[in-house]
């Protein structure tokens, strides 16, 4: 019953179940399912052109360069989100895990505080300290069955108090200008970091579509209750999404302290709150059960055009706040607009 | 008469010892039970963990123990500096001195009404409200420290215009857009462009203080304006070095110049390589101490009672420090607390006055 779009490749929305019962209406639904899975795709080629229009520099290869290299960390980010919010979760630790993973990233490899030295294996040694961390995040959830909201929230003060202690007003400065040096650098032409991004991105879409934790993540999304009575093991997979999206945070935070060269306490500012909306802005439902990594990709990238085109097209500093959150609210308005009937709380 | 000569010389010698140690006021606590809190943002960037260490460097200074002396942390919450101000003040509250960087105008003049109504002491810097001065019966409040962000902003602006040899285009990045010290160094720095017609202004955006975000306003400006961009202004060096960090990704690190203000470790550092070719210190460990210096010398009573000071000494700017390659080499180490034991002097308190603050 559940159609899987063959072109964006993320299972359907379940609670379309049911709506598609007389002929005509069912046409009508599956064309209506189809503009609102491209809606994205659409504003994103919206945006582009309007932007290019504007100032025509926007759409050179140097900007698009640009443009890559500023996705790349909130494309991380987000695939690591996503599991969470399609599972009915939400989680807003980002901020304090990327600081706190920011700190001992940067004391792990070559700088001026600390001996080690680990190179490329400090990158790694920031994702298992994420993924500790959304464990955490995770068991608190399943364990003690504090609400996500809540318990991540707690996580985010904490992980920031981490961060801070390890600081301690001396933010430590990287370095290994090798690694600094790739991280900046590009491959092919591309940035490195994209591409890094890019196979995260894709890593996150394999576990999405061929394995048990994001097909079943989907099913958790779409009610909990049915997951448990059919068997599955909601609160394995439900840690497990947890900890995905802070080892993201991890990953993301180390890459971005080889760009800047230290450790910061502020590394995650405000993505938080961009990591969500584009997740929301690209079709993943914060009710769950929806959406997919694809679709937390097309957000990011419509965030990032965003952002860079109204620097381009010279929109004051103090409108720029404004224009964002007023687009936010049309995008989530929109995407929430046939279930706004239904009382639903964020799990 | 000899005898009467000489015991009368003893007398005096007696007398002008006694007066040179005794108290030029009586003191109003005794030195274990002063408690010193420093109030301030937070403590994640150099400046402000340099203020606390500053405030932390006095305290030992005066053979005091840490445990006098209180850090606090509001977060950019205005309302929560002020509570937790007030919660501190619930023991002890003649006795304790805050050195206050104030999170906005509006909550000066809440603190200084606590101060006055428990009989806490206070000192602020930075800005305080117009009109509203320590010497209109704050008795409780010491003394203001401003800093002429005016002349902050105008001396980095200067020295980016001289490396630019006085032509070309510059991209500038704003603190906070509300904070006071944002909108006055830029100031400072409209006033330099004023009277440098071919220096042009390509764009203006705001970093919100972080380098996390100059890093990709610059990426930006880089892609958009490319070759046009021949200098870049930053209201803190915390914004100038996210700045340096987009330019490195350009191969273009200490090609194009940089300057910021603050004069944090860093931006020393990077002055000295080259990278920024200018920042101005307000001296993070002065600002940090001198506020709690003043309330141990007026509560020991080695300096008399604010209501007694001069206008000026209770409303004063500091002296800026400009560093540049050519003084880079003297600020490279964080200084030791003798170099501060002239401006902590009770009698030397206003040393660094350069003149009313607004």
């Amino acid at each position: 019953m559940a159609k899987t779009n063959p072109k964006l490749g993320d299972a359907a929305d379940p609670l379309l179940l049911g709506r598609g019962s007389v002929h005509g209406a069912r046409l009508k639904s599956v064309l209506k399912r189809d503009v609102r899975e491209w809606a994205p795709v659409l504003a994103l080629a919206v945006l582009w052109v309007g932007f290019s229009l504007a100032d025509a520099r926007f759409a050179d290869p140097t900007n698009i360069r640009t443009l890559a290299s500023q996705a790349a960390v909130p494309l991380i980010l987000a695939t690591g989100l996503t599991f969470i919010v399609v599972q009915g979760s939400i989680d807003l630790s980002i901020e304090g895990v990327m600081a706190a993973c920011s700190l001992c990233f940067a004391l792990l490899v070559r700088n001026n505080r600390s001996g080690f030295d680990l190179g490329y294996a400090a990158i790694a040694a920031s994702m298992v300290l994420g993924a500790g961390f959304g464990a955490v995040n995770g068991l608190l959830v399943v364990g003690l069955r504090v609400p996500s909201f809540m318990a991540t929230l707690g996580m985010w003060s904490i992980t920031s108090g981490v961060a801070m202690l390890i600081s301690a007003g001396e933010p430590p400065q990287i370095k290994d200008m090798a690694l600094r040096t790739w991280a900046l650098g590009d491959s092919f032409g591309v940035p490195r970091l994209t591409i890094v991004a890019a196979v995260f991105l894709a890593v996150g879409y394999v576990l999405q579509t061929y394995k048990r934790f994001g097909r079943y993540s989907y099913v958790i999304g779409g009610s909990e209750e049915i997951a448990r009575l059919s068997g599955i093991a909601v609160d394995r997979f439900k840690v497990l999404a947890f900890a995905f999206g802070a080892l993201s945070a991890g990953l993301a935070a180390a890459l971005e302290s080889a760009r800047l060269g230290l450790g910061h306490v502020e590394i995650g500012a405000n993505q938080m709150f961009l990591t969500v909306t584009a997740v929301v802005i690209g079709g993943t439902s914060l009710i769950g059960g929806s959406g997919g990594v694809i679709h937390s990709a097309i957000g990011v990238l419509i965030l990032t055009e965003l952002s860079s085109g109204m620097i381009y097209v010279g929109v004051s500093p103090y409108m720029q706040t404004a224009v964002r959150g007023a687009i936010i609210l049309l995008a989530v308005t929109a995407a929430t607009w046939r279930l706004r009937k239904r009382l639903r709380v964020i799990k | 008469m000899k005898q009467y000569t000489t015991g009368a010389c003893a007398f005096a010698v007696l007398l002008a010892a006694l007066g040179a140690d005794a108290a030029v006021a009586d003191p109003l606590c005794k030195k274990e039970d002063i408690r010193f809190v420093n109030s301030m943002r937070e403590i994640a960037q150099p400046y402000h963990a340099d203020l606390d260490k500053g405030g932390r460097l006095f305290v030992q200074s005066v053979g005091l123990s840490d445990k006098q002396y209180v850090l606090q942390l509001n977060q950019s919450d205005s309302d929560k500096q002020v509570s937790l101000i007030r919660a501190v003040l619930a023991t002890n509250p003649g006795c304790t001195v805050f050195n206050v960087e104030p999170n906005n105008l509006p909550e000066v003049r809440l603190i200084v009404q606590t101060a006055n109504q428990t009989g806490a002491w206070v000192v602020t810097h930075w800005s305080h409200p117009d009109g509203f001065y320590p010497y209109q019966g704050n008795d409780h409040w010491i003394a203001h420290i401003g800093v002429n962000s005016l002349d902050a902003g105008v001396s980095v602006s200067k020295a980016l215009v001289k490396a630019m040899g006085g032509q070309g285009g510059i991209v500038v990045l704003d603190g906070i857009l509300e904070n006071k010290p944002a909108q006055l160094r830029f100031a400072g720095l409209q006033k330099v462009l004023a009277e440098n017609p071919n220096v042009k202004l390509l764009d203006r955006q705001t970093a919100n203080w972080d380098r996390s975000q100059a890093f990709p306003i610059v990426q930006a400006w880089l892609s958009k304006y490319r070759d046009q961009i021949k200098g870049i202004w930053a209201a803190n060096d915390d914004m100038a070095l996210g700045a340096i960090e987009a330019l490195r990704a350009q191969g273009l690190a200490g090609k194009i110049p940089v300057v910021g203000v603050d004069g944090i470790p860093e931006a020393i550092q990077a002055v000295k390589k080259g990278e920024m070719v200018a920042t101005v210190s307000s001296d993070a460990y002065y600002q940090g101490s001198i506020g709690l210096a003043m309330g141990y010398c007026v509560l020991t009573g080695q300096t008399p009672l604010p209501a007694k000071w001069t206008k000026e000494h209770r409303n004063f700017n500091l002296r800026l420090i400009t560093i540049t390659a050519d003084n880079v080499d003297k600020y490279l180490n964080p200084p030791p607390a003798s170099a501060y034991a002239g401006d902590w002097a009770c009698d030397k308190l206003w040393s660094r006055d350069t003149g009313p603050a607004d």
